[in-house]
C-alpha cells in the first residue's frame, strides 16, 4: 500500500513537473533563428549606427547563438518603425533601438497610431549629452554672456538645429523661458549643414553633439559654452553644464534603448534584458561608450518603464510650454 | 611639391595588391548597386561596414569610396536601356539617354556615359586634390540665400525642358512642387497633405515617382501600341556600339561642363548630384546651337549630366575630409565609419591622417581607370537585352521596378504609389505633357522652400536678403535670363517676321 501509495505520489510529483516543464524549458529561452533589429533611421543614422555596432559586439563577445540582422523601417520620426513593431505582437525574435523622438513623435502627431506604451522596455542603453557651442571668434564666451547679448536684441541671433521637436530646440525653449530670452531657432534637415551654418557665421549658437564638436574644437573653430550633461564630461573637463553655469533647467538627454512589441513572455523579457546585461559589461562596449562620449545610461526594463513614463510627461509638457499642439 | 610627394605616396599606398584588390572590389560592387534600382550605395556601404573593420581604415575606405563613386557608372546602364533610373542621379541620363537607345545608338550613349564618367570621375579626383581645402572654406560662405538662388536656377530649367506648351511644362512642374511639399514640415512639425496616413509622413520617394513616370510610363505606353510596338533596334558590330568620332567631338564641352559644375555643385552640402546633374543638363541645352535636338537623343544630352554626377563624388567628398561635414546620405556613412575605425573626422583630419587622404585620393585615379576598363567590355553584353521581344522585356522592366522598390524602403505602399505614378507617366504621355519638368519641381521643391525660410528667418522676414548677397543676386540674374530667353527668341522671330512682312 505503501508502495503504491509512493509511486502514486511520485507519478502525481512527475505529472506536476511535467506540467510546468513547458515552464521550465521556457525558462531557458533561447533564439533560434536571426533576431530581428528594427532602426528608424537609414544607414548612417544615429540608431542605425548604433544597432550595427551591437550587431557586431554581440558576434565578437559571443553574446548570443544567433545573429542580429538589422531592419531600417525609415519613415515619418519613427512612426514606420513602431507601426512595424505593433503588427510584430509576441514575436520574440525582433527588438527594436528607440530614441526619444519614439517618445515625443506619438505625443504631436495625429497620424501615430501607436506608441513606446504599447511595447515592451528591454533596457536603457546610452544618454548622449551635448554641447552648447558658438563660432570661436564670436563675442560670447559663455552662456551668460550669450543670453545677455541675446535679451538686448531679441529675436536676432540665431540658432541652427533640426526639428521643431528636436532637443536642440527643447534646450533653447527651457534656457529662454527662465531667462526672458529671445532668439531664433532655424531648422536644418542635415547635421552637416547645421554646422555649416554656424561654422559660416550664418547662425550664432548650435546644441552640438561632443562627438561631432570635438574635432572644430581641436582645430580653434568652435568653442564650447556649456554642456547639457548631469556632470562634466571626461573631455570638457573646464567647461561647466547648464546647472553649474546657473541656468537651473531640467536635463534633456538624447536617450536611445532597445523596446520589444506587446505581449513577450517574461523569461523572453529576462533573457533579452541580461543579454544587453553582459553587452553593457563588456570592454569593447565601455571602450565604444568612451569614443563616443556617451554616458552609460544602463536600465532594465521595470526601471526603463518608469523612465519611459517620466520623460514623456516631461515632454509633453515642455511641448506645451513651447506653443505645440499635444494631442495625447 | 607638396602635393607631388603626397600623390606619390599616396600611390605607393594605393598601388599595394591588397588596396588594388579591395579597389577593384569596391568598383565592381558599385556598379553592381548602380545598375540595379532601388538598392543604392548608401544602404550597400552600411551593409559593408562591419567587414571592413578587420582592415586597416586606408584599405577599408579605398574600398567604400569605390561603392560610392563605382555606382555612379553604373546607374546610366538601366536608364539608357531600359529608361528605368538605376539611382536619382540618373534621371537625367534618360531624358536622351533613351532617346538615343531607340534611334538603335544605346552602345554609343552607353560608352558615352562610360567615357564621360571616366573624364569627369578624374577631373573631380583633380579637384579633390588641388583645391579641397580653400575650396571648403569657400562653400561655407554659402548660405540658405545663396542655395535658394540655386534652386532657383534649377527650376529656371524648366523652360529648357518644356516641349511644345510651356503651359504644360509649368503645369508638370507645379504638380512636382506640389508632391515636394508633402509631409512633414521640418519648421513647425506640421504634416501636409498626408490625408491621415503615417505612410505619407515622410513625403513620396523621389525614386519612386521617377521609376514610376519614366520606366512604368513608358510601358504602359508602349503597351498601347499592340502590334504596331517597334522594338527598339539592336546595335550590330563593333561600330554601332561605340560612339563614333562625330559622336565624341559633340560632347567636348559636355565634358568640361559636366565636369565642372558636378565638382562645385557636389562641394556644397546642402545641394546634391541630381541637382548636379539637371544643371549642367540645362547648361548645355543653354549653350547648345541646336538645342530643339535635346530630348530627341543627343550625345551631349547623356554626356553632360553623367558627368555632372560622377565629379561630384569627388566634389562631396571636399567637405567631408577637410571639415568633417557629410553633404549627403553616402557621405553621412563615410562620416559614421571614420569613427567607428577610430578616425578622427575634421578640420584635422587630412594633417593627421596624410596616408588616408592621400591614399584615397591615388585609389580613386586607379578605380576611375578600372571602371572603364570594367565597363566598356560590358556594353555589347548590356545592349543583347535589346533583342528581347517585348513579351519578355515588359515584364521585366515591371519587376526590376518593383523589386527596386521594394528592396529600397521594403513597403507595399511605395509598390502601389510606384503603379500610380506609372499611370501618371502614361497619361502625360497620351496627353503630351513633359514628365522631366515634374521630376524637376520634385527634386528641388523641399530644399528651395526650406532656402527660402531659413532665409527669411535669418533676415526677419526682409526679402532683401535674397539679392543683396552677391552670389545669390549672380545667380538669381542668370535664372531671369534664363526665363527671359524664350521671350526673346519669340520677340526675334516676330522682328524677323514683322521685317520680311514690310519687305
Amino acid at each position: 500500500m505503501l508502495d503504491l501509495s509512493n509511486s502514486k505520489k511520485t507519478g502525481m510529483a512527475c505529472l506536476f513537473i511535467y506540467m510546468l516543464s513547458p515552464f521550465a524549458l521556457h525558462a531557458d529561452f533561447k533564439p533560434t533563428k536571426p533576431i530581428e533589429c528594427v532602426v528608424h533611421t537609414g544607414p548612417g543614422g544615429g540608431s542605425d549606427v548604433l544597432a550595427r555596432f551591437i550587431a557586431q559586439t554581440v558576434e565578437k563577445e559571443n553574446l548570443s547563438p544567433v545573429r542580429f540582422q538589422i531592419n531600417n523601417k525609415t519613415g515619418g520620426s519613427g512612426v514606420t518603425a513602431m507601426t512595424y513593431m505593433a503588427e510584430k505582437k509576441g514575436d520574440t525574435h525582433t527588438i527594436a533601438v528607440f530614441t526619444g523622438n519614439w517618445l515625443i513623435t506619438p505625443l504631436t502627431r495625429s497620424e501615430t497610431k501607436v506608441s513606446v506604451k504599447d511595447m515592451t522596455p528591454i533596457a536603457r542603453l546610452v544618454l548622449e549629452p551635448a554641447l552648447i557651442a558658438v563660432k570661436s571668434d564670436a563675442p560670447y564666451k559663455t552662456l551668460k554672456d550669450f543670453i545677455e547679448a541675446a535679451k538686448k536684441s531679441p529675436g536676432m541671433l540665431k540658432q541652427s538645429g533640426g526639428s521643431s521637436t528636436s532637443r536642440d530646440n527643447v534646450v533653447r525653449q527651457l534656457l529662454m523661458k527662465s531667462t526672458g530670452s529671445n532668439w531664433t531657432f532655424i531648422s536644418f534637415p542635415g547635421g552637416g549643414e547645421r554646422i555649416s551654418a554656424l561654422l559660416g557665421g550664418h547662425v550664432n549658437v548650435m546644441v552640438i553633439e561632443p562627438q561631432e564638436a570635438g574635432e572644430h574644437i581641436r582645430a580653434g573653430s568652435l568653442r564650447v559654452i556649456a554642456q547639457i550633461a548631469e556632470k562634466r564630461l571626461p573631455g570638457f573637463s573646464n567647461i561647466p553644464t547648464l546647472k553649474e553655469a546657473g541656468f537651473n533647467i531640467p536635463n534633456v538627454p538624447q536617450v536611445r534603448g532597445i523596446v520589444m512589441s506587446s505581449g513577450i513572455p517574461v523569461d523572453v523579457i529576462s533573457y533579452y534584458e541580461n543579454l544587453f546585461y553582459r553587452l553593457s559589461k563588456t570592454a569593447t562596449w565601455r571602450k565604444y561608450l568612451e569614443d563616443q562620449q556617451f554616458e552609460d545610461g544602463y536600465q532594465k526594463s521595470a526601471e526603463l518603464s518608469y523612465f519611459i513614463d517620466g520623460y514623456t510627461d516631461q515632454m509633453r509638457e515642455i511641448l506645451k510650454e513651447a506653443g505645440a499642439k499635444v494631442i495625447r | 611639391m607638396e602635393i607631388l610627394s603626397g600623390l606619390f605616396n599616396g600611390f605607393s599606398i594605393a598601388l599595394q595588391p591588397l588596396n588594388l584588390l579591395w579597389c577593384f572590389a569596391g568598383v565592381f560592387l558599385g556598379t553592381v548597386v548602380g545598375i540595379m534600382p532601388g538598392l543604392g550605395p548608401a544602404a550597400t556601404i552600411a551593409m559593408l561596414l562591419p567587414l571592413t573593420f578587420g582592415m586597416p581604415p586606408t584599405s577599408g575606405l579605398i574600398m567604400l569610396a569605390g561603392i560610392y563613386y563605382g555606382a555612379k557608372y553604373g546607374g546610366s546602364t538601366t536608364a539608357i536601356l531600359l529608361n528605368v533610373p538605376g539611382e536619382s542621379a540618373s534621371v537625367v541620363t534618360c531624358l536622351d539617354g533613351y532617346q538615343m537607345a531607340r534611334n538603335g545608338r544605346a552602345g554609343a550613349a552607353l560608352g558615352i556615359a562610360a567615357i564621360s564618367s571616366f573624364v569627369a570621375g578624374t577631373v573631380g579626383v583633380l579637384g579633390l586634390m588641388l583645391l579641397a581645402p580653400p575650396l571648403a572654406k569657400i562653400a561655407l560662405s554659402f548660405s540658405s540665400p545663396e542655395y535658394f538662388a540655386l534652386m532657383i536656377l534649377g527650376l529656371a530649367m524648366v523652360v529648357l525642358l518644356a516641349g511644345d506648351s510651356m503651359i504644360k511644362a509649368l503645369l508638370a512642374m507645379l504638380f512636382g512642387l506640389w508632391i515636394a511639399s508633402m509631409g512633414i514640415d521640418l519648421f513647425t512639425d506640421a504634416s501636409r497633405f498626408t490625408f491621415g496616413s503615417a505612410e505619407l509622413l515622410d513625403g513620396i520617394d523621389f525614386v519612386v515617382v521617377a521609376i514610376g513616370i519614366f520606366a512604368l510610363g513608358e510601358v504602359f505606353a508602349n503597351m498601347e501600341m499592340q502590334g504596331g510596338a517597334s522594338l527598339l533596334p539592336v546595335p550590330k558590330g563593333m561600330r554601332e556600339l561605340l560612339p563614333t568620332m562625330a559622336e565624341l567631338k559633340a560632347c567636348r564641352f559636355a565634358f568640361f561642363n559636366g565636369s565642372v559644375v558636378g565638382f562645385i555643385i557636389g562641394v556644397l552640402p546642402g545641394a546634391g548630384s541630381t541637382i548636379a546633374s539637371f544643371i549642367s543638363y540645362g547648361l548645355e541645352k543653354a549653350v547648345s546651337k541646336h538645342p530643339e535636338k535635346f530630348g530627341t537623343g543627343v550625345p551631349e544630352g547623356v554626356a553632360a549630366p553623367e558627368g555632372a554626377n560622377n565629379s561630384e563624388t569627388g566634389g562631396a567628398l571636399v567637405p567631408l575630409l577637410t571639415l568633417g561635414i557629410p553633404g549627403s546620405g553616402t557621405t553621412a556613412i563615410l562620416l559614421a565609419a571614420f569613427v567607428l575605425w577610430g578616425l578622427r573626422p575634421g578640420p584635422l583630419m587630412i594633417q593627421d591622417n596624410p596616408e588616408l587622404f592621400w591614399g584615397l585620393v591615388a585609389s580613386m585615379y586607379v578605380g576611375n581607370v578600372m571602371l572603364l576598363i570594367l565597363n566598356l567590355p560590358l556594353i555589347p553584353l548590356f545592349a543583347q537585352i535589346l533583342k528581347l521581344r517585348e513579351y519578355i522585356l515588359y515584364p521585366i522592366i515591371f519587376g526590376i521596378s518593383i523589386v527596386g522598390i521594394y528592396t529600397s524602403s521594403s513597403s507595399f505602399f511605395d509598390c502601389w504609389m510606384l503603379s500610380l505614378f506609372g499611370l501618371l507617366g502614361y497619361l502625360m504621355r497620351r496627353l503630351d505633357y513633359p514628365t522631366a519638368p515634374l521630376i524637376l519641381g520634385l527634386v528641388l521643391g523641399d530644399s528651395m522652400e526650406r532656402a527660402l525660410r531659413q532665409s527669411l528667418m535669418m533676415s526677419q522676414g526682409d526679402l532683401s536678403i535674397l539679392y543683396h548677397r552677391p552670389i545669390a543676386a549672380t545667380l538669381l540674374f542668370i535664372s531671369l535670363l534664363l526665363v527671359c530667353l524664350p521671350l526673346f527668341r519669340n520677340f526675334n522671330q516676330w522682328r524677323i517676321r514683322a521685317i520680311e512682312d514690310n519687305g
